[in-house]
């Protein structure tokens, strides 16, 4: 039985689920407009002369015979070879992720359980590199990269990803592990553990979900990241991001925006079962602070 | 079988002293309890031992051997935590079984083991549960049987019953004293609690602000105190403490007069148990209003003021009076106890 506290007058029920409701559709709109969108062809889903063309596909109808066409996916995938840029998303997210939470992880468990007062000074410097537009930091690598010949290639922007990233995985996971009790590690010491040890078999399984949350946050800056990789990767070696851009950038030939839109709809889809497939960690995660000692 | 030796052992923080110089030997299976009030280090005195820090000065020595410079596993300390430090991850055998799992104990012995620490504190029935699913006192022996699975040299608890509620308490007292018999191994025990001192120990260090007040047997500790504070620390109620003035071997305070005593003339403070003293018509030392009177169920406690300082005297359950009658309190010399008025430390014997 429901106390009287917790039961709710059925008009703000109502009004409450009909607010989710607006709200899901508000946000899931774009996303939904755009994968409908992707299987038409540019006439209708830019079109100027009626904006329901990009419901009906009046046009595609009449250039394929049916409402939907893959002429975008078939034009980004195989003509102009989309997959390399995902494959090259993928290398650049694998190795910023793990790189960024190695050090992150290590770092943040090292300035957690020291007592030296420089860590604060260091996290606070940390931070201020967090702060700034990474556009600004680019700027100033170009000239050396061009110089040293390290322009244009993968490892340089993991390397710059990393360098951004890492003030905000060092920040995030420092404060995960403050929420764990040091007598957690010291127990373990006493209990035979090395301090590496105790770290790997104690705190690191406690953490679990603060590593894997903060994983997730590293991935997605690397994989939407634009300022970085559209000014350092060169054109064979682009990203998903920057080889959007590009499709966008050559709009004079027709067909070739829905390329971009094609690869919009390709981009976003492995996020959502990354998002799905990590969601309860993230969940825990986020309230990591209920770990009892 | 251990050892500890503590020679001059010291921890500072800048200019903040928390142990200083204590100096102490701790034979093979002692049991020793620290006792103090909160903040006067005890904890950090056993976590110099335990090697989770490191003393500014001093030596730490087991078995003859300076082990300052050991990590703590390599010192076989096993220590329970104020906080139990259980691991969260881990069910209830998993955490039992990990000091022998990390120190890569054979494998096939470990059930066995684990069942066995299990059983000396009944916690069979519990043994696939997480930490979180269970309720303090059962976490505290989870802590317990940890620490004695694999047979440590030398045993380490931290105010181990801080947690409890009264009556958990009690009964885990007596659990811990029958372990600590039936496993025979040096024990360090923390508390600010002088009755799980009492009960417990062997002998008890008695500490405050970071410096050894008395090192001696409970009974010695009770009926000896080194010095004020000592007197005023153990004891339920405390030691009664009143300041005055010896003139002829006669202490003198306002409605106090105690004749018979062998010490020279000055300023001292004298105490006497509450237990020690007899409430009587006439004719005590002390004649004084009652200030007030608290039924204990098998006594009386009956305090007056001399001075600034309440002082009590236990008379029979069956007393009776009014606060502010008149009542005399019989302390004959022999119970009484001489400190030095200045220093506060013991006169005499
Ligand atoms: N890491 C530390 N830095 C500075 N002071 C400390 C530190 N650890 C303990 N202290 C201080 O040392 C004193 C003794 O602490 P502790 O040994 O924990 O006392 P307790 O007798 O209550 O166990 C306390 O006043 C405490 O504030
Ligand atoms: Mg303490």
């Amino acid at each position: 039985m429901a106390s009287k506290a917790q039961r709710t007058p059925t008009g703000l029920k109502i009004a409450a689920n009909l607010f989710v409701v607006v709200w899901l559709i508000l946000a899931a709109f774009p996303f939904l407009w755009t994968f409908w969108g992707s299987f038409k062809v540019e006439l209708d889903f830019f079109s100027i002369a009626d904006w329901t063309n990009a419901l009906t596909g009046k046009n595609t109808e009449a250039t394929y015979g049916r409402p939907f066409t893959g002429a975008g996916y078939h034009g980004a995938w195989v003509q102009e070879e989309f997959w390399r840029a995902v494959i090259n998303t993928f290398i650049v997210c694998f190795f910023v992720v793990l790189t960024s939470l190695t050090i992150g992880t290590l770092g943040g468990y090292a300035l957690s359980r020291s007592g030296f007062r420089y860590t604060f000074w260091l996290l606070i410097i940390a931070l201020i590199f967090r702060a700034m537009p990474p556009i600004t930091l680019v700027a100033g690598y170009l000239l050396p990269f061009f110089e040293w010949n390290l322009w244009g290639i993968l490892p340089t922007t993991i390397i710059v990803l990393v360098a951004i990233n890492q003030p905000f995985t060092l920040w995030m996971l420092h404060s995960f592990f403050q929420n764990i009790p040091k007598e957690l590690d010291e127990s373990a010491k006493v209990d035979g553990c090395t301090q590496f040890q105790a770290f790997r078999h104690v705190i690191v399984p406690v953490m679990w979900p603060g590593v894997i949350t903060t994983g997730l946050f590293s991935f997605l800056l690397a994989y939407n990241d634009f300022a970085v990789t559209s000014m350092l990767l060169s054109e064979s070696n682009r990203t998903m991001v920057p080889e959007i851009a590009a499709f966008l950038g050559t709009t004079y030939t027709e067909g070739n925006v829905m390329f971009a839109v094609a690869a919009v709809v390709s981009a976003t889809a492995p996020l959502f079962v990354l998002v799905m497939f990590f969601q309860r960690q993230i969940v825990s995660g986020l309230t990591a602070g209920a770990v009892k000692g | 079988m251990a050892e500890i030796r503590l020679s001059g052992v010291s921890k500072r923080w800048g200019s903040f002293i928390g142990v200083d110089k204590f100096d102490l030997t701790i034979p093979d299976r002692e049991f020793l309890v620290l006792l103090g009030p909160s903040g006067c280090g005890k904890t950090t005195t056993m976590r110099m031992i335990a090697g989770l820090e490191d003393p500014t000065e001093g030596e730490i020595l087991i078995d003859g051997k300076v082990v300052n410079d050991l990590e703590p596993k390599d010192r076989d300390v096993a220590m329970v935590f104020q906080s139990y430090a259980l691991y969260p991850n881990m069910n209830v055998y998993e955490n039992i079984r990990f000091p022998l799992r990390v120190r890569g104990s054979d494998p096939a012995t470990h059930k066995e083991k684990v069942m066995r620490a299990s059983a000396m504190v009944e916690l069979d029935d519990f043994l696939h549960r997480k930490p979180a699913e269970l309720s303090g006192g059962q976490r505290q022996r989870v802590a317990l049987a940890r620490a004695i699975v694999r047979e440590p040299n030398v045993f380490l608890m931290d105010e181990p019953l801080s947690n409890l509620d009264a009556k958990l308490r009690v009964s885990t007292r007596a659990q811990i004293k029958n372990l600590s018999h039936e496993l025979a191994v040096t024990t360090i025990y923390v508390t600010h609690d002088q009755i799980e001192a009492m009960t417990l120990a062997d002998r008890v260090v008695v500490m405050e602000k970071g410096v050894v007040q008395q090192v001696g047997s409970p009974t010695e500790i009770y009926d000896r105190p080194a010095n004020t504070f000592v007197a005023s620390f153990i004891g339920n109620p405390a030691m009664n403490l009143m300041k005055g003035e010896v003139a002829g071997g006669t202490f003198r305070a306002p409605h106090t007069e105690i004749a018979g005593l062998s010490i020279g003339d000055g300023p001292v403070t004298l105490g006497f148990r509450a237990e020690d003293a007899e409430v009587a018509g006439e004719g005590g030392q002390i004649t004084a209003p009652i200030y007030t009177l608290e039924l204990l169920g098998d006594a009386t406690m009956v305090s007056v003021r001399i001075g600034g300082a309440l002082v009590s005297a236990k008379a029979d359950k069956s007393f009776r009076a009014e606060i502010g009658d008149m009542v005399s309190i019989r302390i004959p010399a022999q119970i009484c106890h001489l400190f030095d008025a200045e220093t506060g430390a013991r006169i005499g014997d």
